[in-house]
C-alpha cells in the first residue's frame, strides 16, 4: 500500500505491470527508463532468465517530483508472465497500489490474456484485495502489428474489460500508449489517496 | 538524501542509530514486506534505496515461500558472506506491522556474529518504540491532477 510520510511530505506508491508472457510489460518499463531523465529515475533492476524472460520481476523507481506539496515516488514492477511462475507473481503483487494489465493484441493470444486476467483476480482475492476497488488500467499492446493478426481495441474491450476500467491502445516498443497508460494509472492511484482510501 | 540516517516515522530513528553504532553496520534498511522503505542508514540516493529494498523484500518473500513448501516456519534470518561485505536479512513483528531489515557490513570492520548479536536488540527496540497504528487521513488535495500532469509531462520531455 502507499507509504505516506507526513513529516517529510513524501508519498511512495507501487504499480505492478501484469499480463501474459511476452505481452510487453518489460518493454513498457524499458521505454519509460529510456525516456525519463537520469536524475528522475533509479537503476532498472531486472531479474531475468538467460534468455531475457522475466524470472522474478523488473523494477524501476521514478521520482515524480512535487504533487500537491508531496514529494511523490512511484515504484514500477513487472511480474513474470509465464504461467509457470505464479508463485513469484503473487509475491510481486503484494502491496500493489495499482495494476496495469498489459494485454497482447494478437488474436491468437486472446485465451492467454483471459487466463492471465483470471489469474490476476485469483491472486488478488488470495491476498484479500477487493479487485473492484484496486486502481486498474488495461493496455492493448502490439497494436502496430498487421491488422489481420490483431484485435481492435473495441473488440479487446468487449473480451477483457468487463469492469469498464480505462484502457489504452499501445505499441510499447515505440512508446505509443506508454505515457498515457502511466498517466492513467498514476491518476487513479493518487485519486484514491486524495479520497483518503489508500490501497 | 544527505543525512546518514533517515526514517519515514521518527520512532524508528533511535533504535536504528543505536544498532548502527553497536553493530558497526555500513548500510541498514528497514522496509515493509512489500519493499516500501521505512528507514535507512548510509544510502545516499533515494532511488537506490528503493532498488535495494525491492531486492531485499523479494529475497525474503521467496525464502518464506520456500519455507512454507518445506512445511517449516519462516526462516528467522538469512545471511550472505562476500569478500568485503556481508548481508543479513531478517523479518520481525512490531505493533505497527511486520518489518524487514537489510543490514550490510564490512567484513573488516564488523562480523556476522556482531550483527546477529545486536539484530535481536534492534527488533526488540523497534517493537518497544512502535506506537499503535495511526488513523488514515486524506493526503492529497483533490485537484492534484494538474501537478501530476505537469510532472509526467516533464518526466517524458513533452
Amino acid at each position: 500500500m502507499s507509504l505516506v510520510n507526513f513529516t517529510t511530505r513524501e508519498i511512495t506508491c507501487k504499480i505492478v505491470y501484469y499480463g501474459p508472457g511476452r505481452s510487453g510489460k518489460t518493454t513498457n518499463l524499458h521505454y519509460i527508463y529510456g525516456r525519463v531523465p537520469q536524475e528522475r529515475r533509479g537503476r532498472m533492476v531486472s531479474l531475468a532468465t538467460q534468455t531475457d524472460r522475466t524470472l522474478f520481476f523488473d523494477f524501476l523507481p521514478l521520482d515524480l517530483g512535487q504533487i500537491s506539496g508531496f514529494t511523490t515516488r512511484f515504484q514500477l514492477y513487472t511480474v513474470p508472465g509465464q504461467v509457470y511462475y505464479n508463485s513469484t507473481r503473487k509475491l510481486v503483487l503484494q502491496g500493489a497500489d495499482g495494476v496495469v494489465f498489459v494485454a497482447d493484441s494478437q488474436a491468437r493470444q486472446l485465451d492467454e490474456n483471459i487466463e492471465s486476467l483470471q489469474n490476476l483476480q485469483e491472486n488478488l482475492l488470495g491476498q484479500g484485495v477487493d479487485v473492484r476497488a484496486l486502481p486498474t488500467i488495461l493496455q492493448y499492446n502490439k497494436q502496430d502489428l498487421p491488422r489481420e493478426l490483431i484485435l481492435a481495441p473495441a473488440d479487446l474491450d468487449d473480451a477483457l474489460n468487463f469492469r469498464s476500467v480505462p484502457s489504452h491502445p499501445g505499441d510499447a516498443l515505440h512508446g505509443v500508449g506508454v505515457f498515457e497508460t502511466l498517466r492513467g494509472i498514476s491518476e487513479l492511484v493518487l485519486r484514491r489517496l486524495a479520497a483518503g482510501t489508500p490501497a | 538524501m544527505s543525512a546518514p540516517s533517515r526514517a519515514i516515522e521518527p520512532w524508528m530513528l533511535q533504535p536504528l542509530t543505536g544498532f548502527v553504532n553497536e553493530a558497526a553496520a555500513r548500510l541498514v534498511l528497514l522496509m515493509t514486506p512489500a519493499g516500501q522503505v521505512m528507514a535507512q542508514y548510509g544510502f545516499s540516493k533515494a532511488v537506490d534505496v528503493m532498488s535495494a529494498a525491492a531486492l531485499g523484500a523479494a529475497i525474503l518473500a521467496s525464502t518464506t515461500e520456500l519455507a512454507k513448501l518445506l512445511g517449516n516456519p519462516p526462516f528467522a534470518a538469512l545471511n550472505h558472506q562476500g569478500q568485503r561485505h556481508g548481508i543479513v536479512l531478517g523479518a520481525f513483528d512490531t505493533p505497527r506491522g511486520r518489518l524487514v531489515a537489510l543490514v550490510v557490513y564490512d567484513t573488516e570492520v564488523s562480523s556476522l556474529g556482531l550483527v546477529q548479536l545486536f539484530f535481536d536488540q534492534l527488533t526488540a527496540d523497534l517493537a518497544a518504540a512502535a506506537p499503535r497504528a495511526e488513523q488514515k487521513k486524506p493526503v492529497l488535495a483533490a485537484d492534484f491532477e494538474r501537478d501530476l500532469n505537469q510532472s509526467l509531462m516533464s518526466l517524458f520531455g513533452r
